[in-house]
């Protein structure tokens, strides 16, 4: 069965052109106008993941997060314009999964539908698998061993257990406060300049170019991301 | 400053309202008063003065017998205001005698008119012939005197001059004492010195109490002192009675004496005090005036002022200023408890009608607070409010038109922030115009292009659905996509620029390592810097830096943009970074055609751009990275390169405290 994408947006031109592109992708589509009506359609349809405008005339998006994830665990993708970095990392602490920007691409959009289903379905039994490999890199759990081409690297326990996180969370984004919270524990959260220091010298040890990132990308303002597949 | 006369004002030409020069001298002279009445004797001295096309002035003297209270100061400011309304100079002369103080000023300005009001005296001084019109026209006739009725009202009974009676009792005290301290000693001395040398110690304690007392203090010690002299030293001794006629004269001249050393000694003293007063006062104002116009903000100016305020008047001072809705509000100073309401009450009612009231005052006398309006040239602008350190200690009433004078600097430093941020904001407004015409011209340009190219190839789709090879459908598809990106950049560019200059943009400062921030904005620009090799030379041990991120990220998108937009394909681009005279300098430099000589600062104006023709943004990109650098404490230029090219450089604060790049956190 094809995966259900409900889409709550109020903008009709948005909706169309989704309309016209991810039903030919294998999705199938699910549309709502306002966030009373998405929440009913979520309730009534189960989708397997929901697309969720930010600037919806009846509620906040902060607001249908919270009341999705009194009950659901589905995944939920946030649009939202350019700019509004701190209405991001808002929405992602309080249970959204990912974000994209507007404008996006279809491409863009499909990478990360993908990798959310892909943590919630069989991505399950992914993420306690022994080995990781992405591209060049390979994580061996077991051992606690990390290799770039063969080539194992020395990690500290710090950097370790940050790769771990956010191997554990590939392809979604994840934020400074999650990252924090989840290496350092809770009392640390606020300790952004810290973990952009961690984050430089994992860098310097799994790239090739540490300016040009290709594994640990960069979301400005919001936090790091692990590149997906 | 229409209420705050000076000897200053009587220098300056009055306006003269008919064009026509008047006629040279014979200028005439108002003498006011702090009777309601003082307003219809100006009135008159303008009508003369403008039948006989004089100039005139309106004078009030202040005599150390003058007690006037909050109301009488109050009248004679209004009586002032009215004189200057009707193009009347406005004078205040202090003196010892109004007679000689007038007669001064007549001399020295050149008056021969004088107006007086009719006075009504008691019926024994007008015998005497006292008025003062009298004693004028008695020493000066060569002058002309009008003397207007005071109208139908009935004189006002003066109520006595408010002293405070225990100062009375206490200074009298001390009279007394002083003379039966003299006694003491004379007494003691008594078998040695002659009746003479006695004479002079009770003359010398009366000097020593004119000196520390006021006269009238003084005067009684004299009659005293005379009066024990003769009980207990003129024979025959402990009664009134002289044995000796000769006596009487010792007695008379001693009384005398004492009497003219008592007031000419007072006299002197009132000089002194005034002169230091006055001294204090124009320093104060002085002080207060050049510390005010070196202040640019209403948020440096208004403390200033209480402070020097509060200093001078050892009490806690307010300053209200109405909202926008005409509503008081404490503006600046110390906040006061105003449980009831009351406070503010008294401040509005003196916001609303321009008087003065609250404690000390007739009006609302119960507030904690004095509160005075604040009057600019145009209108109020404020209340200036005054509570003394020591509760129930009222503002000395000669201080009041000091702080009046002191208030309107005030006042008028006000209004000139006011007017100041009035052309601040007039010019915004025409900075806004100009770039909103800029940007419609640039619009209709620079942004058309892209969404011609959008539409024609859409509807290229759209027409050969059919005709058209996948290959150039696939073309279309990308010339379409490309377009909205760099429409997108457009926009994003003007909405960015609109933002920082409307100063809306909050900066979030946070500890940054320029190598991801420099990242980030290569994986921004990964489409179009394909074709463009770049170069980073960041060393590893940069500190940290304090920045807003996103912000800065832009400053190097636009900066590899430009570099991107303006040079070859295939010429790399540097960015590099180091340190040097306490700055992180930064610099994207590329090997293009360079800047045209002269053009290195033309670059950073809005919606410059370099050539013409093949304009490809709309001229923002380095203005914003000129905004963000500046909003940074930093500094951005541009120079050619030698060799060739142009380079971008600029400089960002290192500042203290920034998080070391070995530290780590606790491990868990």
């Amino acid at each position: 069965m094809n995966p259900r994408v409900l889409l709550i947006e109020d903008d009709p031109r948005i909706r169309r052109f989704l309309r016209a592109s991810l039903p030919t992708q294998g999705y199938e589509l699910l549309e709502a106008g306002t966030g009373h009506e998405g929440l009913s359609l979520a309730a009534s349809q189960v989708p397997d993941i929901i697309l969720l405008d930010l600037g919806l005339p009846d509620m906040e998006g902060i607001e249908v997060i919270r009341r999705l994830r009194e009950w659901s665990h589905t995944p939920i993708i946030i649009l939202s314009a350019r700019g509004q970095e701190r209405d991001k990392v808002v929405n992602l602490d309080a249970g959204a999964d990912d974000y994209l920007t507007k404008p996006f691409g279809v491409g863009e959009l499909l990478a990360r539908i993908r990798a959310a289903l892909r943590r919630t379905g069989a991505g399950e039994e992914d993420k306690t698998a022994d080995i990781f490999t992405l591209e060049k890199l390979r994580v061996d759990f077991d051992r606690r061993q990390v290799f770039r081409e063969e080539e194992e690297i020395h990690l500290t326990p710090i950097e370790y257990k940050l790769l771990s996180v956010l191997i554990k969370h590939q392809g979604k984004v994840v934020t400074h406060r999650q990252l924090l919270k989840e290496v350092w524990g809770p009392s640390s959260v606020e300790q952004h300049p810290y973990l952009r220091i961690f984050i430089l010298n994992l860098r310097r040890k799994l790239e090739d170019n540490p300016t040009r990132p290709h594994y640990l990308i960069t979301e400005p303002g919001v936090g790091y991301r692990l590149r997906g597949e | 400053m229409d209420n705050q006369p000076s000897a200053d004002a009587a220098r300056r030409p009055s306006p003269r309202p008919d064009g026509q020069p008047r006629a040279a001298g014979g200028r005439l002279l108002v003498c006011i008063d702090s009777s309601s009445a003082a307003g219809q004797l100006v009135r008159s001295a303008s009508r003369l003065a403008e039948a006989a096309r004089v100039e005139w002035f309106a004078v009030y003297v202040e005599t150390p017998d003058d007690h006037p209270t909050f109301e009488d100061q109050e009248q004679i400011a209004k009586t002032m205001r009215l004189a200057a309304q009707l193009g009347g100079q406005t004078v205040m002369l202090s003196g010892f005698s109004l007679r000689d103080t007038i007669l001064d000023f007549v001399r020295e300005q050149g008056v021969s008119k004088i107006v007086l009001a009719q006075i009504h005296q008691p019926g024994w001084r007008r015998m005497l012939s006292f008025t003062l019109a009298d004693q004028l026209r008695r020493r000066a006739n060569d002058l002309d005197f009008y003397l207007i009725a005071a109208g139908d009202q009935e004189p006002q009974p003066r109520s006595a001059p408010r002293r405070d009676v225990w100062l009375l009792v206490r200074d009298y005290g001390l009279a007394a004492t002083g003379v039966g301290l003299c006694t003491g000693l004379a007494l003691a001395l008594f078998p040695y010195l002659a009746l003479t040398n006695l004479v002079m110690i009770y003359l010398l304690t009366v000097v020593i109490i004119a000196a520390l007392l006021d006269q009238g203090p003084s005067i009684f010690a004299a009659l005293v002192g005379v009066t024990v002299f003769a009980y207990c030293f003129v024979p025959d001794y402990y009664s009134f009675s002289l044995a000796n006629t000769e006596y009487a004269i010792t007695l008379a001249v001693m009384l005398i004496v004492s009497i003219l050393i008592s007031r000419l000694t007072s006299r002197i003293r009132y000089q002194a005090r005034a002169a230091s007063q006055q001294e204090r006062q124009t320093a104060a104002l002085y002080d207060m005036s050049r510390n005010l116009t070196t202040k640019l903000s209403l948020a440096d100016l208004l403390p200033e002022a209480i402070e020097q305020i509060s200093r001078t008047f050892d009490s806690q001072v307010a300053i209200l200023m109405p909202d926008g809705a005409g509503k008081l509000h404490l503006s600046a100073g110390e906040a006061f408890p105003d449980d009831y309401g009351s406070e503010m009450l008294v401040a509005n009612w003196v916001y609303r009608y321009g008087h003065f009231a609250g404690l000390g005052t007739k009006t609302l006398p119960k507030a904690r607070g004095f509160y005075l309006p604040l009057r600019a040239s145009q209108e109020l602008i404020g209340v200036l409010r005054l509570e003394p350190t020591r509760p129930h200690k009222m503002i000395a009433l000669k201080s009041l038109r000091f702080l009046e004078a002191l208030g309107s600097q005030v006042a008028l430093a006000i209004e000139r922030e006011h007017l100041h941020q009035q052309t601040h904001q007039t010019q915004l407004q025409i900075e806004a115009e100009r770039l909103r015409n800029a940007l419609l011209s640039s619009v209709s340009h620079d942004l058309r292009t892209p969404l011609t190219v959008i539409a024609g190839s859409a509807s290229s789709l759209l027409e050969g659905e059919t005709s058209l090879d996948a290959t150039t459908k696939a073309e279309l598809t990308q010339t379409i996509y490309d377009e909205a990106n760099r429409l997108d950049r457009l926009v994003h560019n003007l909405l960015e620029m609109s933002r920082l200059q409307s100063g809306q943009t909050k900066l979030n400062f946070e500890w940054h390592v320029l190598e991801e921030v420099v990242g980030c904005a290569l994986a921004q620009l990964e489409a179009q810097l394909q074709n463009h090799p770049v170069v980073i030379h960041l060393p590893a041990d940069l500190p940290m830096v304090r920045i807003d991120a996103l912000l800065m990220e832009r400053v190097f998108i636009n900066l590899l943009e430009n570099a991107i937009k303006y040079t070859p394909e295939q010429t790399p681009v540097t960015i590099s970074g180091w340190i040097t005279q306490q700055k992180l300098l930064l610099e994207v430099a590329d090997r293009g055609p360079g800047l045209v000589p002269g053009d290195e600062e033309l670059v950073f104006e809005k919606f410059y751009q370099a050539g013409s023709g093949s304009a490809r943004g709309v001229g923002l990109g380095l203005t914003i990275c000129r905004s963000i650098i500046e909003a940074h404490k930093g500094h951005i230029w541009a120079a050619n390169r030698t060799g060739g090219g142009a380079t971008f450089r600029f400089t960002l604060p290192l500042e203290e405290g920034a998080p070391l790049l070995d530290k780590t956190l606790p491990e868990m």
